[in-house]
């Protein structure tokens, strides 16, 4: 049986990477995907905690991430085909109206 | 033994293409390498003993959300999308903080965060199990969901309106 805390450190380098890809990239829907990598992370660390409890409700938890980040792409990818309408681009340096 | 071998080779591939969806310039490469990514997340799944749980991923997020990416990226034409380093400290402050970050997590991680219970607890994760804690536990927040994707429906059809139409129709409202 592979120790859980190697899993948690797999989750924790897939997040980080997730982190890295928002804050350096600019092209949004590389962003988003980014973000979707996060949520990934988070979801292996919740079924391996739920493994190492012996409890289900890590696996319900990661069930309502994935219903939750679908409705979020369906929503967020729409805003970036509103956005390319609008502005011809998708970089997120670009959409600076609401900037100070 | 085996199962180790399993372990690693998935997890250099995970990480290696999520590597690649963050850092390569055209985003169809990284959604096809985020699709990788993910059945190699799969296998984890089906290693933590939770094999319902890596048919969802495999159907769910490879299947579903990654085609729908797809599409828009398709949809908007960015194959080629060039992007100039415009912001030198950003782009630093970003790798500095992002590597300080993994840093620290996976420190607390080894120093802390696991805990033991004491021998391997009874963890069965099929689809039954599953199916009986989400209708008697979990069936409200299960109800909670249909709204949310409704209305998740409803708002993309909306945002991805024409503006046109919008305008044409949004003085009769």
């Amino acid at each position: 049986m592979i120790p859980t805390s190697w899993f948690l450190v797999l989750g924790a380098i897939l997040f980080s990477l997730g982190v890295l890809g928002v804050l350096t990239r600019r092209n949004g829907i590389t962003i988003f995907m980014s973000i979707e990598l996060m949520v990934n992370a988070v979801n292996l660390t919740f079924i391996a905690y739920a493994r190492e409890l012996g409890s289900l409700h890590g696996l319900m938890w990661v069930f309502f991430i994935m219903a939750v980040a679908a409705a979020e792409a369906a929503v967020g990818l729409a805003i970036f085909i509103a956005l390319y309408r609008h502005r011809e681009t998708i970089d997120v340096d670009e959409a600076n109206l609401m900037h100070w | 033994m085996f199962e180790y071998l399993i372990f690693f080779t998935f997890a250099a591939i995970a990480v290696i293409f999520s590597a690649i969806v963050v850092i390569h310039r055209n985003p169809i490469v990284s959604a096809l390498s985020l699709v990788v990514s993910f059945f190699a997340l799969a296998v984890m799944y089906v290693l933590l003993d939770a094999p319902f749980m890596a048919a969802l991923q495999v159907i769910v997020y490879a299947g579903a959300i990654m085609v729908l990416f797809l599409f828009v990226i398709m949809l908007l034409n960015l194959a080629q999308t060039d992007e100039p380093i415009s912001r030198p400290v950003q782009q630093f402050l970003g790798i500095t903080g992002a590597a300080g970050f993994a840093i620290t997590l996976i420190y607390y991680i080894l120093k802390a965060a696991v805990i033991h219970t004491g021998g391997p607890a009874v963890f069965v994760a099929d689809a039954r199990a599953i199916g009986v804690t989400m209708f008697e536990a979990y069936i409200f927040p299960f109800e909670a969901v249909s709204i949310l994707l409704l209305a998740a429906i409803v708002g993309a059809l909306i945002l991805s309106q024409r503006t046109s139409a919008i305008a044409k129709d949004g003085g009769a409202r």
